[in-house]
């Protein structure tokens, strides 16, 4: 049974639409993230579902209740803000008590101090704001949402501030608070890796549409466009003509085909065990070499198209630019896409 | 004891040297922007530091201007008219002062509703009229409602008894004129602050199961704050010292401190420049009173600014 349904959604700005048509479906308990690049849509969505914006068209039901035309104090749902939007005048405990305060709700601080233990903030309950740091406010914001036991939690790129060590901490925190209290979460962001690391469903979106659904796992490994190919992983894609000369075959179909860099697998030219079987073999030259810490990227031209080949990065295995390599790509690997 | 004259210095290491070095390079520069400012901090100690240094002086001299004394606080505090002088001009202050702040929170906020093409449009009339005031202002009233303004003759010849029991030369047309000065001048300072409201503060209250009136009672107005009261206090120095507009509208019928103290400094008839400087010191101390208190409000009920 959905917890979440949302149905034939449309909305569009001065003649331009902005969510096309949109229809997803969402279990209890489930974490589901919306990726898109900017102004794919995905931020519209979700302040629809909070009511923060108005459809033109199509439904949004959370538990069986209709909310598409309720006012956001209505719906219980919970929202956490990129920019924290935190109340400035008031301390992280009257921040949290914010919500429960305006329901007229009972043990008030009993709820309050629970949620600030649940996301250790021990010790900062008379701090205001400005006094705290970026992942410290998040917390505050994430908590102050937490505490209405909203139906559906609403995250709004909310750690695209921070930087890189205490985002990796707060996607691990989320799940753990999002587990522990088994909510249904949405969540939108930018970052494929992100996405990939929280979710349980990732919806990728693409102007205004949902383009593909599926596990982190199915949207890596088979994605359905090009689109997603390259936004999701990088993908070498290819047009079918370029890849049948290359490969020198025609028993291929589709349009076009997509390979992991990380799947291709680079030996150098003069060695001979070449597993010829499973795999088609093409020629190429090194152009560049870059290495992201612990993997090293290659770029690797070919007669006809430019390959990226990921390698991880082992003391001493690294060819240099301008040899003269094989290009071993896996049959099984090669993804046919049809548009 | 050790002596401290007798110590030697100890000898600079060579780093020390160094740092000394940028120390006086430093120091120099200093210098050139202090040089810089010299014209500034002349004009303030000649126009507003010395003034106020004299009136202080001459508050406490006989009217001989010899004698050093407190007989002229003893006068205007033992004196009824004096202290109706400062009552009135603390009532019509105040008064102005907050029906101008409400008003103006409410219209600057309206502005905020429109066009950033009419904002700014608005904003340059609010400008305009603020500069409106003194004479000019006060004659304008008289044209327009004062006993023969065309206002008061248009309505009494249409037989609208609108303006039959209002009289401009009273304490109702005065705060009238006073109010009138006050908003645009308001609205100029409290505009503003609404561009630091953010529009998610109010989205995330209305999540929270917030009304768009708690919002404004617990997040709006509170932020708003300390510049309503900075404001205020503004505008009741403003109000305190205005001169020109009452002194046009009402001359001498009416009893206000800073047409107390203009009498007694440039008057046809009696001269006591030792009494007005009392009386201006006493006004200084209210405003700065005022906005003393201001502070002190202020601190407690925004904590967080502390």
């Amino acid at each position: 049974m959905s917890y979440v349904t949302i149905d034939q959604v449309t909305k569009g700005y001065n003649h331009q639409v902005v969510l096309e048509n949109i229809s997803l479906t969402l279990k209890k308990g489930e974490f589901a993230t919306l990726l898109g690049q900017s102004g794919c849509g995905k931020s519209t969505l979700l302040r629809s579902i909070a009511g923060l914006e108005d459809v033109n068209e199509g439904s949004i039901f959370i538990d069986g209740k209709d909310i598409t035309h309720l006012s956001p104090r209505n719906r219980e749902v919970g929202m956490v803000f990129q920019s924290y939007a935190l109340f400035p005048n008031m301390t992280v405990f009257e921040n949290i008590a914010y919500g429960l305060k305006m329901k007229k709700a009972k043990d008030i601080k009993s709820r309050v101090t629970r949620m600030i233990e649940l996301v250790d903030l021990i010790g900062k309950e008379q701090s205001y704001p400005h006094q705290l740091s970026g992942g410290q406010q998040q917390r505050v914001a994430l908590s102050r949402a937490l505490v209405m036991e909203p139906k559906v939690l609403l995250l709004d790129e909310p750690l695209s501030a921070l930087d890189a060590k205490i985002r990796k901490n707060l996607q691990k925190e989320l799940k753990r608070i999002q587990k522990e209290l088994d909510i249904t979460t949405i969540f939108v962001t930018h970052d494929q890796e992100e996405a990939m690391t929280m979710s349980d469903r990732i919806f990728v979106m693409n102007k205004g549409k949902i383009v593909q659904s599926g596990s982190p796992t199915e949207i890596y490994t088979s994605p359905v466009n090009t689109f997603v190919a390259k936004f999701i992983g990088n993908y070498n894609v290819l047009s079918i003509d370029v890849f049948r000369k290359l490969v020198q075959s025609t028993e291929i179909d589709g349009n076009e085909v997509a390979i992991r860099p990380e799947v291709l697998q680079l030996v150098a030219a003069g060695e001979n065990h070449l597993d010829l079987q499973a795999n088609w073999d093409i020629k190429g030259t090194i152009k560049d070499v870059s290495m992201t810490g612990n993997v090293l990227r290659y770029e690797v031209e070919t007669e006809e198209s430019a390959f990226l080949v990921d390698d991880l990065h082992h003391q001493g295995k690294m060819l240099e630019q301008g040899a003269q390599v094989h290009i071993l790509v896996p049959k099984k690997e090669c993804i046919m896409l049809a548009n | 004891m050790v002596n401290v004259r007798t110590m030697k210095p100890i000898p600079p290491l060579l780093a020390n040297i160094e740092e000394r070095e940028v120390l006086r390079k430093i120091k120099k520069q200093k210098l050139y922007l202090l040089a810089l400012l010299l014209p500034f901090i002349l004009f303030i100690i000649g126009f507003e530091i010395g003034p106020l240094v004299a009136m202080l002086k001459d508050s406490f001299y006989a009217d001989d201007g010899i004698q050093v004394t407190i007989q002229q606080y003893l006068t205007i505090f033992k004196s009824k008219f004096y202290l109706q002088a400062i009552q009135n001009s603390l009532v019509i202050s105040l008064f102005s002062a907050v029906t101008s702040v409400i008003i103006a929170v409410i219209a600057a906020y309206s502005f905020t509703k429109f066009s950033q093409k009419i904002q700014n449009r608005l904003l340059m009339i609010a400008n305009m009229t603020s500069n409106f005031e003194g004479i000019p202002l006060s004659f304008s009233y008289i044209i327009l409602l004062g006993n023969n303004g065309l206002f008061t003759l248009l309505f009494s010849k249409l037989g609208l008894d609108i303006f039959a029991g209002f009289n401009l030369y009273s304490w109702t047309g005065l705060i009238l004129v006073y109010i009138y000065f006050q908003i645009p001048l308001a609205i100029m300072l409290i505009y503003p602050s609404y561009q630091g409201i953010k529009k998610q503060w109010k989205e995330a209250s209305s999540l929270l199961n917030g009304t768009a009136l708690s919002f404004w009672i617990h997040i709006g107005i509170p932020v708003l704050l300390p510049s309503i009261a900075g404001t205020f206090s503004i505008l009741f120095a403003n109000a305190m010292g205005a001169y020109a507009t009452a002194y046009a509208l009402v001359g001498s019928n009416y009893n206000l401190l800073s047409l107390q103290i203009a009498s007694l400094v440039s008057s046809d008839v009696s001269l006591r420049p030792q009494l007005g400087s009392a009386m201006g010191v006493l006004l200084a101390a209210t405003m700065i009173g005022a906005m003393w208190f201001n502070e002190r409000m202020m601190r407690r009920i925004r904590r967080d600014l502390r």
